[in-house]
């Protein structure tokens, strides 16, 4: 949605500017460089290549996406829209179906698994969860992105958040040095809870869809409805 | 006609959007509003908001990794 004064000001704006540098040659070397060792890869780790490829593929997704978890969490609150927090639970709902798909055939090939052969981050649960992730939260919006989203600005030549990339390796480096800490205090204490252990694999992937079925209308809802800022 | 001028280089994400509101409330109807940005999540962030406020917006990049957003207060 555009008026004519911001018309005349774009077309104004658009005369003063100087033309701009051709940026393809650097889009064909940076491909051909990602292809060369892609392709040293798959002689020297085939596992290596797979991941080289699906991160790049991420990272694409991300940067044009505009994909942000710390928006999609912070916007609900502070400006009352949720486009971005309907997105994640639309992933969540993704993942579900295909992480049921990944255990449902480990499960079939293993019958009598223990809960730490099952495929996923299955990682036990207690107050160090709640407490590490409100302090994440916490650092999220305080340095404007989460690690991937900071990863993808910095990427893209954003150079604020260089600064919190130094925060960011900081606190990655104490949190693997002190992990045996944690481990011996809280970690290790708690209980992995597997949902399909007490009541199936098939009636937990149906009530985790509800639950975020629901979540999804509700965050629609509360999108239609909600215009927090309009009063400040 | 009066335009507002808004620097939010190297301001992150909700900073723009936030100075952008608060301007807006001291500004008249049909007066124009120019925020200077380097990044571009704080496009989205203010795009959406603004158009659900039902102000006019638009924004151009003025050199690499810099826009300009235009927001006309409309009510």
């Amino acid at each position: 949605m555009t008026s004519s004064k911001i018309e005349e000001l774009k077309r104004q704006r658009q005369l003063e500017q100087r033309k701009r540098g051709n940026q393809k040659p650097y889009a064909i070397l940076l491909a051909a460089f990602i292809v060369v060792i892609y392709l040293a890869f798959t002689h020297y780790n085939l596992r290596f290549s797979s991941y080289w490829l699906i991160g790049i593929l991420i990272g694409i997704t991300m940067q044009r996406s505009r994909f942000c978890f710390c928006a999609s969490f912070r916007d609900p609150i502070m400006v009352g829209s949720t486009s971005l927090l309907k997105a994640i639970i639309l992933a969540l709902f993704i993942s579900t179906i295909g992480f049921f798909i990944i255990q449902y055939k480990a499960i079939l090939a293993n019958p009598n698994f223990a809960i730490h052969d099952i495929p996923g981050h299955l990682h036990p649960v207690g107050i160090h969860t709640a407490l590490g992730a409100v302090l994440f939260g916490i650092g999220m919006v305080v340095a404007g992105g989460c690690a991937s989203g900071v990863l993808v600005r910095i990427g893209e030549g954003y150079m604020m958040q260089m600064v919190v990339l130094v925060g960011f390796l900081i606190g990655t480096f104490l949190g693997a040095r002190h992990f045996v800490f944690w481990d011996r205090l809280l970690v290790s204490k708690s209980t992995t809870v597997y949902f399909p252990n007490y009541i199936g694999l098939f009636p937990s992937l149906f009530l985790q869809l509800v639950l975020l079925a629901a979540l999804y209308f509700i965050a629609d809802w509360y999108d239609k409805r909600n215009n927090i800022m309009t009063t400040v | 006609m009066s335009e507002y001028r808004l620097d939010c280089l190297f301001e992150a994400c909700p900073i723009p959007l936030l100075k952008a509101l608060k301007q807006l409330e001291k500004m008249k109807i049909g007066e124009v509003l120019i925020l200077h940005t380097d990044h571009n999540c704080s496009i989205t962030n203010v795009v959406e908001w603004t158009k659900k406020q039902g102000h006019y917006i638009d924004y151009i990049e003025i050199s690499e990794g810099e826009w300009e957003i235009y927001i006309e207060k409309a009510k």
